[in-house]
């Protein structure tokens, strides 16, 4: 499959980016170790994660072209 | 132009002009309650904050602002309407970066709900911040609750 990583706020700074596309990826948690490998300072950070557009807390299903983003705390207004 | 609820750098006075202008429509409505969130110059370490720039994940900031409505109208079930612009890019100090607007039949939940919105903003929606400083430097800015 391949998926979107979108970085918001102090994590596009650490990323050096603000999107990466991963291909051949194979669930969340396949997801989730490839970003600490291409991303390792990212681990030293809070953040959630969005599964297009939906807060999510667990390793929900992946498909082909979802979009996901890590969100440092809100900080709106 | 304000798209998804945002709108790239400073609330102006044209836009708040345009909001105060349609009230006048809302025959049902017996006050309006404005908050307006400005950009403050804070000092920090000795430095100055000249700008905000503020991001958003566009995407999820439409469904989070919907669900922030519907939240205020139905638990203040006298609120006819409720009106959210924040800004993206940036916003320099002393210029707006949020405005919001909640009509009610009566004064009470108008002010109450507008207080739950922005609280609601700060919260929930999917906006991020980075302190400018006077020297060019910037910090990333969490939200404190005060």
């Amino acid at each position: 499959m391949q998926v979107k990583v979108l970085f918001f706020g102090v994590l596009a700074d650490v990323a050096g980016t603000n999107c990466k596309h991963f291909r051949d990826v194979n669930s969340m948690e396949d997801l989730k170790l490839r970003i600490q490998d291409d991303f390792p300072e990212v681990v030293h950070y809070n953040y959630r994660i969005s599964l297009n557009n939906v807060l999510t807390d667990n390793d929900p299903l992946l498909n082909d072209s979802d979009e996901v983003a890590l969100m440092p705390p809100f900080a709106g207004g | 132009m304000i798209t998804n609820y945002l709108i790239i750098g400073p609330v102006t006075m044209n836009i708040i002009s345009m909001f105060i202008d349609s009230m006048g429509k809302m025959m049902d409505s017996g006050g309006h309650s404005i908050f307006i969130g400005q950009v403050r110059a804070d000092e920090i370490g000795g430095k100055k904050v000249k700008a905000i720039e503020y991001s958003a994940y566009e995407g999820m900031v439409k469904s989070e602002a919907d669900k922030i409505k519907e939240t205020i109208l139905s638990e203040f079930r006298d609120t006819k309407s409720v009106e959210i612009v924040h800004s993206t890019g940036i916003v320099n100090s002393g210029e707006i970066s949020l405005f919001v607007l909640v009509s009610a039949g009566h004064r009470n939940q108008a002010i109450e709900a507008c207080s739950k919105a922005v609280e609601l903003i700060k919260d929930k929606l999917p906006v991020w911040k980075k302190e400018i400083f006077d020297d060019g430097s910037h910090i990333w800015k969490e939200t404190t609750k005060v």
